[in-house]
Formats: C-alpha cells, sequence, structure tokens
C-alpha cells in the first residue's frame, strides 16, 4: 500500500510537469465554467431587465421560469420523454403543475426541490465530463512501456503498484480539478446570482460533485486498460476518445436504424448516469454501486494485460 | 539546462501561448474593424436590450476603447515573446516574459470588466473568469512547477 500511495501521490504532483495534467485542467475549467456561463448568462440577463423594468429583481419569478423552460429539456435529456412528446405537450392545453409533479417526480426534484440552475449545469457535465478525462488519463503506463522507462522503474517496485497508484492519481487529480470547477461555479451563484439560499446550494453542489468524482472511475479505468494494452500515448489518446464518444454516437445513431443497438450504451455508463441525480435512493446507489463495478471489471481487465506484456 | 529536457508540460504551455497569441491577434483585428463600422450597424431591427447594449458601446468614447486595445497587444505581443521563450527554456524571454503576460492579462480583464457594463454584455461575470484561467494557470506553473526549468 505504501507504494501505491507514493506513486499516486508522485503522479498527481507531476501530472502538470508531464503536460497531461496542464491540458486536462485548461479543457476542464474552460469546458466546465463554459457550460455555467451558457446557462447563468440568459438568467442574469433576465434579473437586469427585472431590475430596468421593475426597479428590483424578483428571484421566485425568475425561478419560476427557469423550471419552465427546463423542464420539457430536463426531461428529454433524462430519456423520461421523446422530443416528438415534448412537441405535442407544448401544442396541448397547458396542464396544471401539481399534475406535471405526479407525473415527473424526477424532473420536480431537480428543478424545483433543488436549484434549478445548479441541476442543469450538473446535468450538462455528467454528459460532457467522460470526453474530457481522457485527456488526463491516456498516458497512465503507454508513455513509459513506448520509452522503455518502466523497466528502470520496477527495479525499485512491482507492476500492480504503478499500475493501480497511476490510477488513483488520475482520479484523484481529476477529483481535485472537479472540485475546484464545482466550487468556483456555487461560488459565483451564491455571490452574484442569489436566488437560492447558500445552503441549499453547497449541499446540491455537493452531492452533484460525489457524482461526477463516482461517474469519472469507470471512465479513467477505461483509459487504463487501453493505455495498459498499447504502447503508444497518442494511439491510447485515440482510443479512448473513439471507445467513449464512439459507443455513444453508435449506439444513439445506431439505434434509430436497429432497435437493439441502442443497449451498446450500456457497455459504458452512458445508459444510467443520470441516476447518479435521481431522488430516489436506491436509483443513485444503484448507479453509484454500477460505476465500481465497472471501474472494476475495466481495471482487472487492464492488469491481467499489464502484468502478463512484455515491457 | 539543454532543451532536450524540457518537460512537456513546458511544451504544451508553449503551444497554448502561440495558439491563443493567434487567436488573441485575430480577435484584435475584428475588434478593429468593429470599431471602425460601429457608427453604420443598423439598430432598428434590434430586440430592446440589443438596442440598447449597441447604442451604449456606440457611445463609449474612442480613449476607453483604446486603454483595452493597448493591454491586449500587449497582453498578445507578450504571450508570443514568452511561447518561444518556453520551447528555448529561457530565463528572461520565459519565465519573467511569462510573468509579464499573465499580469498585464489579468489587468486587462479587470480593466474590460470595469468599463463594460452589464448593460453591454460585460461587467464581472463567468467570462471573466474564463479569461482568468490561463494567466493565472501560467503565474502559479512558472513560479513552481517550472520554476527550475526556465534558466538559459
Amino acid at each position: 500500500m505504501r507504494h501505491i500511495r507514493l506513486i499516486c501521490l508522485h503522479w498527481c504532483r507531476h501530472a502538470m510537469r508531464s503536460g497531461s495534467g496542464l491540458v486536462y485542467l485548461m479543457v476542464a475549467l474552460v469546458f466546465g465554467l463554459s457550460v455555467a456561463h451558457i446557462l447563468i448568462m440568459p438568467v442574469e440577463q433576465l434579473m437586469l431587465k427585472q431590475k430596468r423594468e421593475l426597479g428590483q429583481t424578483d428571484p421566485e419569478a425568475v425561478n419560476q421560469m427557469i423550471v419552465g423552460v427546463g423542464r420539457p429539456i430536463a426531461q428529454w435529456v433524462l430519456g423520461l420523454r421523446s422530443m416528438q412528446e415534448i412537441a405535442e405537450e407544448s401544442a396541448a392545453p397547458p396542464s396544471s403543475a401539481e399534475d406535471a409533479r405526479a407525473d415527473d417526480p424526477w424532473t420536480s426534484y431537480l428543478l424545483e426541490e433543488k436549484p434549478a440552475l445548479l441541476s442543469a449545469i450538473l446535468l450538462v457535465m455528467l454528459f460532457g465530463m467522460p470526453f474530457v478525462i481522457s485527456f488526463l488519463a491516456f498516458n497512465q503506463v503507454s508513455g513509459d512501456v513506448q520509452s522503455r522507462g518502466l523497466r528502470y522503474l520496477l527495479l525499485r517496485t512491482e507492476r500492480r503498484h504503478i499500475y493501480f497508484g497511476r490510477f488513483l492519481g488520475v482520479a484523484l487529480f481529476s477529483t481535485l480539478v472537479m472540485a475546484l470547477i464545482v466550487a468556483t461555479i456555487v461560488l459565483y451563484m451564491t455571490m452574484k446570482i442569489r436566488i437560492y439560499p447558500g445552503g441549499a446550494l453547497l449541499v446540491w453542489a455537493a452531492q452533484g460533485f460525489a457524482a461526477l468524482a463516482i461517474l469519472m472511475l469507470p471512465y479513467i479505468a477505461l483509459c487504463s486498460l487501453i493505455s495498459a494494452s498499447v504502447d503508444s500515448p497518442f494511439l491510447s489518446l485515440v482510443l479512448a476518445k473513439v471507445a467513449i464518444a464512439g459507443v455513444l454516437l453508435v449506439a444513439v445513431l445506431g439505434g434509430l436504424a436497429w432497435k437493439p443497438a441502442k443497449y451498446l450504451l450500456y457497455a459504458l455508463p452512458w445508459a444510467w448516469q443520470c441516476h447518479l441525480l435521481h431522488p430516489a435512493s436506491s436509483h443513485w446507489m444503484a448507479a453509484g454501486g454500477a460505476c465500481l463495478a465497472y471501474t472494476s471489471v475495466f481495471l482487472m481487465v487492464g492488469y491481467v494485460r499489464f502484468a502478463k506484456r512484455d515491457l | 539546462m539543454n532543451e532536450e529536457k524540457r518537460p512537456g508540460g513546458l511544451t504544451a504551455l508553449a503551444v497554448l501561448n502561440l495558439v491563443f497569441a493567434g487567436w488573441g491577434f485575430l480577435s484584435l483585428l475584428a475588434f478593429g474593424a468593429f470599431l471602425a463600422f460601429r457608427d453604420k450597424i443598423p439598430t432598428e431591427n434590434m430586440d430592446e436590450a440589443e438596442r440598447a447594449q449597441m447604442e451604449a458601446l456606440q457611445e463609449m468614447s474612442l480613449s476607453s476603447f483604446g486603454v483595452i486595445i493597448a493591454l491586449s497587444v500587449i497582453a498578445n505581443v507578450l504571450l508570443l515573446v514568452a511561447g518561444i521563450g518556453y520551447l528555448k527554456q529561457k530565463r528572461i524571454l520565459g519565465r519573467m516574459v511569462g510573468n509579464g503576460y499573465a499580469i498585464v492579462s489579468i489587468i486587462s480583464s479587470v480593466v474590460s470588466a470595469r468599463m463594460f457594463t452589464a448593460e453591454m454584455g460585460g461587467g464581472v461575470n463567468i467570462a471573466t473568469l474564463i479569461g482568468l484561467i490561463y494567466p493565472v494557470v501560467t503565474l502559479i506553473l512558472l513560479n513552481t512547477t517550472f520554476r527550475d526549468d526556465l534558466t538559459n
């Protein structure tokens, strides 16, 4: 365990020097804050308009507007309604809010019980962050295999320490960056937007951060598996990108032509990762458990490959 | 220290510098074109908020724009020079100029946020924070992680 801890901390400390940490930090920060900016900017403009016309802002009206606009989008993102159903519903006479709540407790939980704006940001980040993580995790061992540098390291430690230590290093670095992004967004919303109580924002942000941190693990483990299987860091990056985005793309596009193709989404956590933000504890616990199960499978397959290969 | 020992992160930082400098110069060109034609932009078909925003920009003095352009030009030149300095691992061209860029860029962001009010689509918002990411990361890395790599 001491070796794994040392390798983990060393990897984390040197991630910025190696370049992958720097690129990931930049891409993740820009992506996370851009998502927040795109979603917060219209709200800020609405508040500015209210202040200009009424002399003050009305947080309740602003929140109602966010819920009204966000509900159909959230239902589509969560896979609860199709585009066609949403279009038909918007053409029909508006149903009462109580009916909508009874119909769909998940959306009501995200938009009414929790700060809606933060829920929207977290949903987009849950979808987008898996694409970003490979910038950090692609070169866990492949670069050292290519340069034969691992041979020198293996004089002092074992393969399993290097493999699992570096996986934990990537996970730790990714979690720290995620914490920085979520903290920045919450701080901004608390100080500038002021339509939600600070305590509610903080609690929901902590849950969202935990969901993001857990969701990254299977994707990092997939990158560990790929990195342990190929010699070239560039090839490892390309394969990681193709695997993560390709599964989603083939499942969504293939599902249009042949329905069973949509089950390909279950090859990675794509199909149920939104359940990490579900109101029922059984759902988010099952989603979290599945994330850990995927992580274990990818890690073990990768380790078996890494333990047997010629270095 | 010879160039073979340049860490991958420093190379990545140099590439990012060159890309951002190129992007910055293109943005300056676009900003210059906007300044040249800002009085000729028709506002009749815009909605109320857009018209107010455009009119506020049209009424802003040229000297205010001059300050922002001057700071942006200085920051972009320093960014370009520092990028080359990182590649050659130079102490003055790399570390000093890189620190200079970061400080000028932070000042430029603060000045822009103060000059462009929220009505103009500016002010302190998350876009300001996004603009601060690279200079702050540069400032931290040059004085911690890469401090001993820029010694030539």
